[in-house]
Order: C-alpha cells, then structure tokens, then sequence
C-alpha cells in the first residue's frame, strides 16, 4: 500500500496541544511546487503561523518537524529531518537538521510535516502509527534522558518504532536543548526547550506504507546511480566510511583555547587525533539510507556505555576548545549532551567562553560556586555539563547559552562573544577565503553557521573528494569564489536550502557531492529536476528549483525582519584586541561592501534588509511584503521573555 | 555454484538493500515487501539481515501442500503463485523467518532475482556479496576474523584494528592534501 498522495507527497499533521486535538491536512501540488517539503514547509509554516516577535518559550510558538520530500526512497542520504521553530537561543528562525530514522518512518506513515502548537497540561508524546494518531500521557517519561525514552517506547510500541524527542535538558529549558532523533542524532538551535515548554516529551512514529515514484523506473534508475557513485568512490570508501567528520580535525583547523589558535594536523594534540578516537571504535552506523557510514559507534570503558556519532564538532567544542585532550572523557561528554539532548557546540563554545571570562576577571570566583573553570579540567567541565542540563548552581547561567550567557555579565562580557544574531560560530578574519566566511556567517538566515552555504561556496572538500565534478560545475554555472564571492555564496546558499528541503544531508564533511543528488554527473539544479519531476509527476525546471530556493530564503529573511532583525545584525564580531586596529577597521569595510553587494544580489533593501516587495512579488510570496513593508519592529536583542 | 552470502560484520544498517528489494519486485519502496529484513541495533553496532538461504533441504519447500515451492537454475526456492493457496505454512516452516505474508494475502521470498541480486549491488559495505560458494566461504573467513579484532564478539575492550584503520585513513589523506596542492581547477 503506497501512501495516499498521487504525488508521493503526506499529509501535514497538525497537533494542537491546548486542545489536545489532532488535524490532518492534505498539501496541494502547488505548494510542493514552491516550498519543495522539509525546511522550506518548515519555513513558511513559522512566517505564516508566528505574528511577530513572542516569547520562544510560551504556546504560541510553533515546532515545526518537516522530512524531506525523497524521505524513504533509495535516493542515498535523504533521510534527514527538518526541526524549526522560534529559537529560545537566538530569538530569531531556529532550525535543526537531525539524522536517525524518522524522516523515513514518518514518510512511510503518510505524513510529510508535524506542525506543533499550544502547550499540554500535562507531558505528553505523541504515538503515530500509519493513521492512527493520539496523545499520550507521558509521566512516566519525564525525566529520563533521550536513550532511555527511546528504550521505553520500544518497549511499549516495538523495536520498529522511530523516536523525536527531548532529554531533561529540554525539560529543563536549557536554551540550547535539541530535538533527539533515535537517541544520537541531534538538531540544535534549541528547539529541545521548545518541546519541553509545551510539555511534549517525544514524537513515536511507525510507517509501515511505501513510497511509489510517479515514473519509477526513471527515478530508481538515476538513485541508483548515486548510490553507485559513492560506493566507488576512493576517498569516500577509505576516509569518509572510515573516520567520518574527524576528517575535520586534519582538514578544519580545529580551535585551541577560545578560538586563540586554529591547530594544524601537526600540532593536534595526542588523544584528538582520528587514530586516537577510533581506540574507541565498536562499529560504524549512519542514517536511513546512507551509504557512508560517516557515524563511529563507540564504547567507553570506564561507565560501560555505547554512543555514536563523536563528530568533529563535539571534539573541537568539548575538546581542544577548552584545552581539554582526554579522549575517553571528550567521548563520554559528547554521550552525555546526547543523553540529556544539548547542543555540543553551544554547549562546549558557552563553557570555553566561561573559563576565558574568569581568566580575565570579568567573571568571579563568588559567581562560580566552587566550580572549578581552569582551562582543560576534564572532570570539572563533565560536572558542569550535568550541572547545566539540570539548571543546577552555575549552570543555570550556562543553560542560557554563549551570547544570553555573555549578556549577564554585560558588555565587556559580550565583547568576547562572537555570535552573528545570537548564534556562535567563533572568529574569522575577513580576507579569510576572500571575505566567504564572515560574510555568510552574517547571512545565515539562523544566525552564525557552517552549514548554510559556506563551505560549498568554495568547494572546501570538493576537491580532495571528485577534483574533475568541481571542474564541471564551474564550466556550467558555479560562480568562482576566487572572483565573486557573494555570487558563489548565493549559489551555496540556494544548494543548501535544497538539500533541507529535500531531505538530502548535507554530507557530515560539507560537500557538493552530498549536499545535491547526481551533482557529480549534472549541473548542480538539474539533475535535481529531473529527479523531481521522476518522482512527482510534475515538471520541475531548473528555474522552478532556484526560485524555490530563493522563495525559502527570503520568507526566512523576512521572518527574521519581524523578529526585529536590522542590517545591523549582519555585522562581524572581532576579539577586542584585534577590534581597535587598523587591519581590522579595513575589513570590517570590506565585510560591509561585500553585506551591500549581498542585499542587492538578493533583491533586498541595501538600507534596511528588509527583502524587496518587488522580489517578492517576482517569487509569487507578495503576502509576505504586506506583513514587513513600512512596518518597524522592535529591535532585535535575543529572545524575548514573557516572565522572568 | 553461486550463493548470495550475508556478512553481518559489515552492515552498518543502511536498510539500501530493503529498499532496492522491494522496489525491485514491486516498483515501490516498501520496507515490508522486502525480501531481506535488517534488524539493527546501532549502540551494538551488530545489524542482523533475516533472509532466505536457500537451504540444501528446505523446510518451505517440503511442508508445501500443493508443491507450489520449487528449484531454479540459480539454486533459488521459487513460489509459483498459481499453485500457492496463501496457506502460509512456508512462513511457518522456515527456521529463519525468511519469508514473510503480510501484505497482499501471499508469501513472498528472496528469489535470487534471477541470478542478479538487486540488494548485493546497492549495499555500500560488501555485506551481502553474490559469488561463487568457495570465494564467498573464503570472504566469509576474512569477515570473521576482523570481526574479531574489532572486539565484535563480546568484545568490549577497546581494539587496536580501528586505530590501524584511521591511521591508514589519516595517511591517505595527508597524500591527497599533498597532492591537491598541484591541482588546480
Ligand atoms: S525460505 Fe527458509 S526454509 Fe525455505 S529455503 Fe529459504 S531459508 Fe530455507
Ligand atoms: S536476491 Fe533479490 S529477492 Fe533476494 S533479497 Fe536480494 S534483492 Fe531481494
Ligand atoms: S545494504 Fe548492506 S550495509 Fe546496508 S543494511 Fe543492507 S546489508 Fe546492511
């Protein structure tokens, strides 16, 4: 039995927590047309359903959870699920990108999205199998961490269901809490403490439909090919599927102290090296779908505990961030921050800025309670991860994450925090890849990110992983960074939007070959039309798909608007030290011209930000200029709070 | 004689090969009208593949009231659905649980898909590999013995086999940043 849509398309299930009532709604084939499925529904479900700018934390948020539209297929990695919401950290779009399997269950269940409103009297989950969807009470499930809630769902609904959920952090509201999906995959910018305001503890889903290709043959054909080609390929068989993102740490520079030194494969340190984690190593998993295998499964001997996906992020934000080199402890707080579901980059970056302001005095001893915050103190630091999921001492103030961390203690805190709209990602200079990394930092419509087009607008592992697909994509359309880098921002951007919002991953290393199907063989929007097109019945151009893309983006921008985001907020953060010099003050006038050239390529006010009613218009979204155009909103300065 | 062999070690519980199976029998992606089943556990790491194996003497074959089940040239058990009568004892029957009913009120079994196995041409990490038996019992041996220094049976120390592995990882990959320095685009 296939799924009911003719175009392979569920329904969006909206669940009203108030009322406790459940409604399904079909999604006509012109809005797949325009929004694609995942992050794009996403984002037009938060412009059209938030008014403006309201406390993340209360019921009139929206928790939005979107599969991509190739969920379940055999379209290699597309498999990823798609969380927005109001972000309680940032205060502006917050989304998240989690792996596991609930994308795919949730496809073969019939539904494409979950829209979650209102806020449950008491907690709650949600168990969802084919049509059947009831609330359920959850009591006995608040408070146990996310391995432990996914044990007890399998227990009671079977070993096959897929589980979205959230771990005592997200009870706890800790500002950057995330949705876990199957217990190790994780989409941060606080949608966890979103859940646990309205009381929902986890979503428990079982699909056991099929997905049919409107031309399936076609479709299999060209998915085929893509598993193919990675299945041949040198460097992903013999890196990638070997040691996964701690690739990172010999290609990314990971940051020593604060981000004071970027470390090159030389100077990583003993006990941070890709070789020194794989002792660790029991296995190796990945998503539904995939072929790479990118995720290690490890073991750590000291608690008797397995955990998975110890990605470069956690080593640089856990690790060498924080001068910490213990393997085996690293390991263990990256299975921690799983388990209680928190962010190991907010987590990890809000800790590192917490020792460097103690060690300039700003912060006292008084304020820390006893906890000791010396630079590389392994079992300190695991103590204030527990001590921070459950708001406990000090940790009260960690749980309120890097930039609302920093403003408690005013603005020579703040001075050191280096966050683009409340997000923290860390500082660059601007000549640094021709001014890309600042620049789309700025631009990310969730705040300072990696993953919004940056490192596909310089082909950054493309070249190591298929030299010759690089060579192709420049002789067709891809703008050279090297000669006009907003261009090939732009162009990273559309891509990424794509990939989220067909559920394609993004590739753990940030690549081309992942992010966009059959990239290797077409240029970069077509063959995801054809694909498209096989799958839906519907014609898809290659214009069809950059509009999309463009369409997305700027119902984020927009969003963001009402959030009381100004041009201002697309600036670069310098360690004050660097600030005040002449060499800074140059690039931040480059950062500036290269902002204006990014509005105007956008279609965007150079003066306010706001995206342009004509844009709009060209893209078929003018509703969303009625709602910005002429309006002032209040200035943006992280999220806001209702009650103290 | 070919076989299609499943080496458990290496599956990493992708679940590619249900889908190609089910889309190569039914042109839909349908993990319960798959041939092969993975049941995985990620925090073990051991994903188990339930599917038929073709046995020298088969329990389906024999409680078959109708003769419905018989031998191919590829050694595989075929259903003829115009014999079958739906009875399920097939299903019942199998050791291994290798055939399912479920849906559309008829068993249905891995097939050899006519001498070209769908699943062991999608899966990524040689899991499920089609040769000839001696190759196959030789890949077999190969698995087990990796297996073992990954510390997979019981094992829960840490193993010096992944170390060995991202060491050699690391250095190709010192090679190609080496080298792509020379590239240019
Ligand atoms: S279905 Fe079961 S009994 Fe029949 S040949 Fe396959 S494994 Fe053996
Ligand atoms: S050989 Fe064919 S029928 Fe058998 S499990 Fe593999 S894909 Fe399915
Ligand atoms: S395709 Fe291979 S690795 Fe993936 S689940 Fe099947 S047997 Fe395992």
């Amino acid at each position: 039995m296939s799924i009911s849509s003719e175009r392979n398309v569920g329904d969006i299930l909206i669940i009203d927590l108030t009322r406790e009532k459940v409604v399904k709604r079909e999604v006509s084939p012109e809005t797949v047309k325009r929004y694609l499925g995942g992050r794009g529904f996403n984002s037009k479900a938060l412009f059209d359903m938030i008014p403006g700018r309201i406390d993340p934390l209360s019921p009139e948020n929206v928790l939005a959870l979107g599969n991509g539209t190739f969920a379940g297929t055999a379209l290699p990695m597309t498999s990823r699920l798609h969380i927005s919401t109001l972000s309680p950290l940032s205060g502006i779009l917050g989304d998240g990108n989690a792996g596991g399997e609930f994308s795919a269950m949730l496809k073969f269940a019939g539904y494409e999205q979950i829209i979650v409103t209102g806020r449950a009297q008491k907690p709650k989950y949600v168990f969802i199998e084919d049509d059947e969807v009831e609330i359920r009470d959850a009591e006995d499930l608040w408070g146990l961490t996310t391995g432990e809630t996914v044990d007890w769902l399998r227990d009671e609904h079977g070993d096959e269901v897929s589980v979205a959920g959230i771990g005592p952090a997200g009870e706890n509201l800790v500002r950057f809490a995330t949705t876990m999906v199957d217990k190790y995959h994780s989409g941060a910018r606080g949608s966890g403490a979103v859940w646990g305001s309205k009381n929902l503890k986890a979503i428990a889903v079982i699909g056991t439909k099929g997905v049919e290709p409107a031309d399936p043959e076609r479709f299999y054909e060209m998915a085929k090919e893509d598993i193919d080609y990675f299945n041949r390929n040198e460097f992903v068989k013999r890196i990638y599927s070997v040691i996964g993102t701690h690739y990172g740490l010999i290609q990314w520079y990971p940051s020593w102290k604060y981000f004071q030194v970027p470390l090159s494969a030389e100077e990583l340190p003993i006990g941070l090296r890709p070789q020194d984690l794989a002792e660790y190593e029991v296995g190796r998993t990945q998503c539904f779908s995939c072929p790479l295998a990118c995720k290690d499964v490890y073991y750590l001997p000291s608690t008797g505990e397995y955990g998975t996906a110890s990605e470069f992020e956690s080593i640089y934000a856990l690790g060498s961030n924080n001068c910490v080199t213990d393997t085996e402890a690293i390991l263990r707080m990256e299975h921690m921050a799983d388990e209680y579901g928190m962010d190991v980059m907010t987590l990890g970056d809000t800790i590192a800025l917490a020792r460097l302001l103690h060690e300039k005095g700003i912060l006292s001893r008084e304020e820390l309670g006893g906890v000791s915050l010396e630079w590389g103190d392994a079992e300190g630091q695991i103590e204030l991860i527990e001590m921070t999921a459950y708001r406990r001492g000090f940790g009260n103030k960690l749980a309120e994450g890097y930039r609302n961390f920093a403003k408690l203690y005013g603005e020579e805190a703040l001075a050191y925090c280096y966050d683009v709209k409340g997000v923290n990602r860390g500082w660059y200079e601007v000549d640094f890849i021709n001014g890309i990394f600042t620049l789309s930092h700025a631009t990310s419509t969730r705040g300072a990110d990696h993953l919004r087009g940056r490192s596909w607008a310089y082909w950054e592992n493309d070249k190591l992983m298929d030299i010759e697909a690089v060579r192709r994509m420049l002789e067709a359309d891809l703008p050279d960074y090297r000669k006009d880098p907003v261009g090939a921002l732009i162009y990273g951007e559309r891509a990424c939007t794509l990939a989220d919002s067909l559920g394609r991953c993004k590739g753990s290393i940030n690549s081309w070959l992942q992010a966009v199907p059959l990239v290797w063989k077409y240029p970069v929007f077509k063959g995801t039309a054809m694909l498209l097109t096989a799958f839906t019945g519907m014609e898809f151009t290659e214009k069809d798909i950059i509009d999309a893309t463009d369409r997305i983006y700027l119902t984020e921008m927009a969003f963001n608007v009402k959030q009381g985001i100004k041009k201002k907020h697309y600036d670069v953060k310098f360690p004050p030290e660097f600030t005040a010099t002449e060499r800074a003050k140059a690039q931040v006038r480059r950062h500036w011209e290269l902002v204006d050239e990014y509005l105007r390529r956008r279609g965007c006010d150079v003066e306010t930000a706001y995206p342009a009613r004509e844009t709009l218009e060209e893209l078929g979204i003018g509703y969303v200029a009625d709602e910005i155009e002429g309006k002032e909103f209040p200035e943006w300065d992280g999220p806001v709070r209702e009650v103290a | 004689m070919f076989v299609l062999a499943v080496i458990y070690e290496n599956c990493t519980g992708c679940h590619l090969c249900e889908l190609a199976c089910s889309f190569k029998h039914h042109g839909v992606f349908d993990l319960s009208l798959s041939r092969i089943t993975i049941l995985t556990k990620p925090e073990v790491q051991t994903s188990v593949q339930v599917y038929c194996l073709q046995c020298q003497d088969a329990a389906c074959e024999r409680v078959c009231p109708v003769d419905a089940i018989s031998r191919d040239k590829n050694g595989a058990y075929i259903i003829n659905y115009d014999r079958c009568i739906g009875c399920r004892e097939c299903a019942y029957a199998c050791p291994f649980g290798a055939i399912s009913f479920e849906v559309e009120a008829r068993p249905i079994k891995c097939d050899l898909c006519e001498g070209e196995p769908e699943c062991a041409t999608v899966c990524p990490h040689d899991a499920i590999v089609y040769m000839e038996e001696k190759k196959a019992v030789r890949e077999l041996k190969k698995a087990k013995a990796a297996g073992v220094a990954y510390g997979l049976y019981g094992g829960k120390e840490t193993s010096e086999y992944p170390r060995k592995k991202a060491e050699e990882a690391v250095e190709y990959l010192l090679e190609l940043v080496e080298k792509s320095g020379e590239l240019d685009v």
